[in-house]
């Protein structure tokens, strides 16, 4: 049964998974909470373009999916706030725009192959220990911002004019924010896979707020919810030869629907 | 004697959307201590003022100060507590308890110590008389309740100035009752310069000091003999106006 822990690449996703799961439920609660759902779909898709620039350069795909995610993140918030367009349409223009612009690019490469592939749906086998060690370092400095910030951000998901006028500094976190979600999404992409990261921000979130418990209680139980599908769905994925993305996405989906069962009304 | 600055200082304020004026040369003084109400029509500008009182909105020409100090460098924000029209709107899905939501407005002011924070945050509610309801979720509060909420978290810095919008929509009679009790003991004892707008003329009208009557510009009532020019200008906006006394109160 423990055959798992024999390889070196399943030790890696293990890690790589355990700090994606608490980044992803803890800043995707921000996410949901703010009505932004739709912005984890469109940034995940717009790191899709960076991994498709990775692939044909030769660059780190993994880089260039954060820098790509990144730009966009930017790009949205100063579309937002500056044109004060509806940020729902500015998001799907993203999300479509991204997807055909990194299919064009592999397609012009001639790189629509497996690789791909492991990009769109996650792959257990794709991580390697510079990843894991991107992943962790990075993991360490977002979890620090959010701790430190989290009644800021957590003021402002709740009425952000009130949380400007009582003195927050609403721009600078908002920014701050999307910035860290977008890396968080461009480094999730291996395990989880950019059609796939979206509802591992989500869903642990929505079912969470399913039991109506305060915001740390809230929180806690999505973290819980998270780790839970990534690990469970990272060995399915490996006994059953499977893409992690979908395994893990499916057993959150499940802990979803129990929540829904469990706390009817 | 020293100078104390006028908590709101407004003049020649402007403020144009899509070649509509929604506000056009308003000029005002709040100074500390006052208790002062807004009332105008619906679309007349009155939210839109307080909006930009708070740097919500800018202006399209005209100075505004706050505390002495111009708005953009204005960076005391702990000293205005703001009570927004949303009261009613809350989403009561939002997972926050009562303690939560109060504990918000202290969070710009860094330095409390985690006790000294817990100790202000509940003599906030306990005034409020909402200590009891600390761990209800906002969702299950009645209008009344969230409203009480609302202003203990308003409170909970220790503002010197108190912006109200609308603050009774959505909130019954009895609730009403008591939160202009509130104002008025919060005015008089505490001293606390407070600002809010109404279409609620006829239940205030004893206790506030100043009318001002916004639609596009400003008329202001100081004093009895105004309110009868008020009393014309309501009726013009279609307000009823027969119920508007004016009192200042000594301090």
């Amino acid at each position: 049964m423990f055959e798992i822990f024999q390889y070196q690449f399943m030790i890696n996703a293990i890690l790589a998974g355990t700090v994606i799961a608490i980044l992803a439920s803890i800043s995707g609660s921000f996410m949901v909470l703010r009505r932004y759902s739709l912005m984890t779909e469109t940034l995940a898709h717009s790191a899709l373009v960076g991994v498709a620039i990775g692939i044909i350069s030769g660059l780190s795909p993994l880089w260039m999916a954060v820098i790509v995610a990144l730009f966009s993140a930017w790009s949205i918030e100063f579309l937002r706030s500056y044109y004060k367009l509806y940020s729902d349409a500015i998001l799907a223009i993203f999300l479509s725009a991204s997807l055909a612009l990194a299919i064009t690019i592999v397609s012009l490469a001639g790189a629509f192959n497996s690789s791909l592939f492991s990009y769109l749906f996650g792959s257990i086998l794709s991580v390697s220990t510079a990843d894991v060690e991107l992943i962790l370092g990075f993991g360490v400095i977002a979890l620090s911002l959010l701790a430190y910030y989290h009644k800021e951000l957590y003021f402002i998901a709740f009425d952000e004019e009130v949380a400007q006028v009582s003195g927050i500094a609403v721009k600078r976190l908002n920014f701050m924010m999307v910035s860290i979600v977008a890396v968080i999404i461009a480094l999730s992409i291996q395990i989880v896979g950019t059609l796939l990261i979206g509802a591992l921000m989500v869903m642990p979130t929505v079912s969470a707020l399913r039991f109506r418990q305060g915001f740390v209680k809230t929180v806690a139980l999505a973290v819980i919810f998270a780790q839970a599908s990534v690990l469970l769905g990272m060995a399915l994925s490996f006994y059953l030869s499977l893409p992690s993305g979908a395994t893990i996405v499916l057993c959150i989906l499940a802990i979803f629907i129990i929540s829904l069962l469990v706390n009817r009304k | 004697m020293t100078f104390t600055p006028s908590i709101f200082d407004v003049r020649n304020l402007s403020y144009i959307v899509n070649g509509q004026n929604i506000l056009k040369n308003l000029s005002l003084i709040i100074k500390r201590g006052e208790y002062c109400a807004v009332i105008g029509p619906n679309g007349g500008g009155k939210t839109t003022l307080i909006r930009l009182l708070l740097g919500l909105e800018k202006p399209t020409s005209g100075e505004i100060k706050l505390f002495g100090v111009e708005l953009k460098k204005f960076k005391a924000w702990y000293k205005i507590g703001y009570v927004p029209q949303r009261v009613s709107q809350i989403d009561t899905n939002f997972p926050a308890n009562v303690y939560e939501v109060v504990q918000m407005g202290l969070t710009a002011v860094r330095g409390n110590s985690k006790e000294k924070g817990r100790e202000i945050i509940e003599a906030s509610m306990e005034k409020m008389g909402i200590l009891h309801l600390k761990d209800k979720l906002i969702g299950e509060l009645s209008g009344g309740q969230r409203q009480r909420v609302m202003i203990a978290r308003a409170l909970v810095s220790k503002p010197e100035v108190l912006i109200l919008d609308e603050p009774n929509t959505g909130v019954d009679i009895k609730s009403q009752h008591r939160f202009y009790e509130l104002l008025r003991e919060l005015n008089i004892n505490e001293g606390m310069t407070i600002l809010f707008i109404t279409h609620d003329i006829g239940v205030i009208a004893d206790d506030i000091a100043r009318l001002f009557t916004v639609n596009h510009s400003l008329l202001t009532c100081n004093n009895p003999k105004e309110a009868v020019s008020c009393e014309a200008m309501s009726k013009l906006y279609g307000i009823e106006a027969h119920a508007v006394y004016n009192h200042h109160h000594h301090h």
